[in-house]
């Protein structure tokens, strides 16, 4: 009896109607992609994105040049140098460099870091336009910094009670 | 007529070729359309993680373990946290244990759904694919969510999990073609926390297995294309040290979250499905009766995450950092936190074997410490790697369309064949 | 069945082989045992065959250099206004290039094979390590006959070590490089590499260099410490936290 049900599914194509079937009906569903670039998913607070560098409220770069990152990071993707700042003294760094192309983004060097200065921002959509770009310095990050700086402190804000 | 000579020949397939799922580079030697020997060439993709693992104290290679099998990220770092605590003679609180089931399966459906839809659509069909892209985004939002990258988390650490679930989910912003209902349709699971988000979606998701199995289980082209093709017998797959699903496949009960548990999978409830004939067909079957066991147990996890808080990394200065908070009041907890983050943490000597059931197969990081903060020797045992090095055995006599259908079943990838 | 055998794996199989194991030892639950490169297949045989063992699966070969085992590269004993520093010299894995890389090392039983088995039938592992006699041919017997799986780890090791199997039917390298040079896996090699590939505009083809763009750069001291005591400072941070 099975054998001759299954013969004639067979015979009348009753498979591949359902599965045609399956997907004609997902024609007149709502579509599941969204127009990116002029919409976005939803983002995560604790997404590691683009790095930047921030300062305190008056101004004042964090970073004290511990370089904890530069041995966190496992891709050696971080180079500082650094020497007492001249107008006062302070150990400051004098060269931050990231380079984007060694860099894995797991984020180490955010957890390393003792005053909350280098960050990843959950800006993922950058590019480079010319070879030797991809090496970011202080002074980049730190003006990624001070313009995303109400995103990022909100970010960390939201996530400070897990970490 | 005059008599005509009959060669075999040689093809070269990949390493770019589509269905070659990354860089295998294969060698067939032809009679016709039937191969008679086919010598995969692997190692494109070798980036010497295991020798790289040697430069850097231990916790630093925790997100190059990620990008070895980069469909099942968190499965691998499973495997090498566990070596490492087996070594320190450390234990994850039992929360950090019940999250790290809980994604070691969403990790498994993960890796499933990427096989099916590739699979698929090496086979001939397109519309899986895209059905399988459809729920492997929602359970990457989970992986964001709570770690911050889609793919690489970086979120297992020796002693625990880096950070507990979130509270929220991240929602869809109003757009000006998603608003009002549209919008609250959207966001409809992501009201809550994360976990009422997976628990929304483990209520879903076997229907969406049922779709992909409407679309392929009984379907005439995909049963000509699997069924009896490449069969492992239970005695070659042992031979050929197969494990996970292939071995599984040939109808052998070999799990290791059931025969040698790890993690939470003592207390959850799950069946293994295994195959009859050991042919590609049975281990597509497998794999998708895996996705719905996976999600069974997605669900207990989430059941069990939800009434019992508690913290999630071992409190111990010398293995895991203090909090924030801490770091900054304190000058013990900032000093703790200085030398784990440049020198880390050593580890007594001692060699371990720990293995883990990735999605792939039986994934074990084989550790040997000096005592330093490095370690000594890691090598990875890829699952990947070992059932790709039977495809000379498996394949000599198939015709050449089989030897795609035999790749995807192999469900290789060669992050973590070349490692 | 396992559940009727009362001995332990490691004393069966001190009663079935003697003194063929030259150290059996169980840490951890894992079982390890030593064996001279002679014996190896004699034993692995028995492994494989006999019902007592059953290890139907060989799960992983894996080749070891032990050079430089338990090498420390920052010894302090004192706090010192120099010991802080983390820009130590050494010759740990990531120090060297290829021309500084150590040469003429000698250490007595440098390479070993190690062989991961699993027995399905018992739900045990097992472990089998086999130092190689001499350093310069590394020489184990090949497992390609007993398990076709050995195959391609016997060939990974060969490649990354140079540990050379004896009966392995298609020794071939098989990670590295057509035509590579060296034994990547070494702790001699450095791990930077010895050559780079770049095209070359005016040959028109890719041209091997020796390695420029990148140097030697460990930035975290490979370091011993012998009062590695996670119970104190679990006691240390379970009182301190309570105060605050």
């Amino acid at each position: 009896m099975s054998r001759i049900t299954s013969y004639f599914k067979s015979l009348l194509l009753i498979e591949m109607f359902k599965g045609m079937g399956l997907t004609l009906r997902y024609m007149f569903k709502p579509k599941y992609t969204m127009r990116f670039p002029m919409e976005h998913i939803p983002k995560s607070n604790r997404f590691r994105g683009l790095h930047a560098l921030r300062r305190y409220a008056n101004g004042e770069e964090r970073c004290i040049a511990c370089k904890l990152c530069e041995a966190v990071c496992p891709a050696l993707a971080i180079t500082i140098d650094s020497a007492p700042r001249e107008s006062d003294g302070q150990r400051r760094t004098t060269r931050y460099d990231i380079d984007l192309f060694k860099c894995i983004y797991c984020g180490f060097c955010e957890e390393s870091c003792p005053v909350d200065s280098i960050v990843e921002t959950s800006i993922h959509e950058y590019h480079f336009e010319q070879r030797g770009e991809n090496v970011v310095t202080k002074q980049q990050l730190l003006a990624i910094g001070d313009r995303y700086e109400q995103d990022i402190a909100a970010d960390r804000a939201q996530d400070a009670a897990y970490r | 007529m005059s008599a005509q000579e009959i060669r075999n020949y040689t093809m070269n397939f990949g390493p770019q070729h589509p269905a070659a799922h990354g860089v295998l580079r294969l060698v067939l030697e032809m009679d016709g359309e039937t191969v008679v020997k086919a010598d995969p060439h692997i190692g494109l993709l070798h980036r010497a993680t295991e020798k790289l693992a040697e430069s850097k104290p231990f916790n630093q290679s925790i997100g190059y373990m990620d990008r070895l099998d980069y469909v099942s990220m968190m499965c691998n770092e499973h495997g090498y946290v566990r070596a490492i605590e087996n070594l320190l003679g450390i234990e994850a609180p039992i929360r950090a244990q019940y999250i790290r089931t809980m994604f070691d399966e969403i990790t498994r459906i993960l890796n499933h759904l990427m096989w099916i839809g590739s699979n698929a659509l090496d086979l001939g069909a397109m519309a899986v694919f895209l059905y399988a892209f459809r729920e492997r985004e929602e359970l990457m939002d989970c992986y964001e969510a709570v770690s911050g990258a889609r793919m690489h988390a970086t979120y297992y650490r020796p002693g625990g999990v880096y950070r507990d679930l979130p509270s929220k989910m991240p929602q869809y912003n109003e757009s000006r073609w998603h608003k009002g209902a549209d919008l609250k349709r959207l966001n409809q699971w992501r009201e809550g926390s994360m976990l009422d988000f997976l628990d929304a979606f483990t209520d879903d998701f076997p229907s969406k297995v049922d779709e992909y199995e409407n679309l392929l289980t009984n379907n005439r082209i995909w049963k000509q294309r699997t069924v009896d093709i490449g069969i492992i017998s239970p005695e070659k797959a042992q031979a050929w040290g197969m494990t996970g699903p292939m071995l599984r496949g040939s109808g052998i009960e070999w799990d290791l979250r059931k025969k040698q548990p790890y993690a939470a999978y003592a207390d959850m409830d799950f069946d293994i499905p295994v195959g009859v004939h050991g042919d590609c067909y049975d281990r597509y079957l497998v794999r998708v009766e895996e996705m719905r066991q996976s999600n069974r147990i997605i669900k207990q996890c989430v059941k069990w995450l939800r009434e019992n808080p508690g913290p999630v990394m071992l409190s111990n200065f010398k293995v895991s950092p203090p909090s924030r908070e801490a770091m900054k009041n304190d000058m013990e907890a900032l000093i703790h936190h200085f030398k784990l983050f440049t020198e880390g943490y050593g580890v007594p000597a001692g060699e371990t074997y720990a293995a883990v059931e990735a999605p792939k197969g039986e994934f074990g990081v084989y550790l040997i410490s000096d005592g330093a903060n490095k370690p000594f020797r890691l090598k990875v045992r890829a699952p990947s790697f070992v059932h790709l090095s039977s495809m000379d055995d498996i394949v000599a006599g198939h015709m050449l369309p089989d030897v795609v259908a035999m790749i995807g079943t192999y469900d290789v990838v060669f992050g973590e064949v070349d490692r | 069945m396992s559940e009727t055998q009362t001995n332990s794996l490691a004393e069966r199989l001190v009663a079935r082989f003697g003194e063929v194991l030259s150290k059996v030892e169980t840490v951890r639950g894992e079982t390890t045992v030593e064996v001279a490169a002679g014996d190896l297949l004699q034993v692995a045989t028995a492994l494989r065959d006999e019902p007592e063992f059953d290890f139907s699966e060989l799960i992983d070969i894996c080749g070891v250099d032990y050079l430089g085992y338990g090498q420390n590269e920052w010894e302090t004993t004192s706090v010192s206004g120099a010991g802080f520093s983390r820009g130590v010299r050494g010759e740990a894995t990531g120090r060297f290039d290829w021309e500084g890389r150590p040469r003429n090392v000698e250490m007595e039983r440098r390479f070993a094979s190690v062989v991961h088995l699993l027995s399905i039938r018992h739900n045990k592992r097992l472990r089998i390590r086999t130092y190689c006699d001499d350093d310069a041919l590394p020489l184990v017997p090949s497992l390609v006959a007993l398990w076709p799986v050995a195959n391609w780890f016997e060939r990974e090791s060969f490649d990354l070590y140079g540990i050379v199997y004896d009966g392995h039917p298609d020794l071939r390298r098989i990670l590295t490089d057509y035509g590579f040079v060296g034994r990547p896996f070494r702790k001699d090699f450095p791990l930077i590499g010895n050559v780079e590939m770049r095209y070359d505009p005016d040959k028109k083809r890719v041209v091997y260099e020796p390695v420029t763009s990148v140097v030697p750069r460990v930035l975290v001291p490979r370091v011993i410490r012998d009062d590695v005591d996670l119970q104190q400072a679990k006691a240390e941070a379970a009182d301190h936290w309570q105060e605050n």
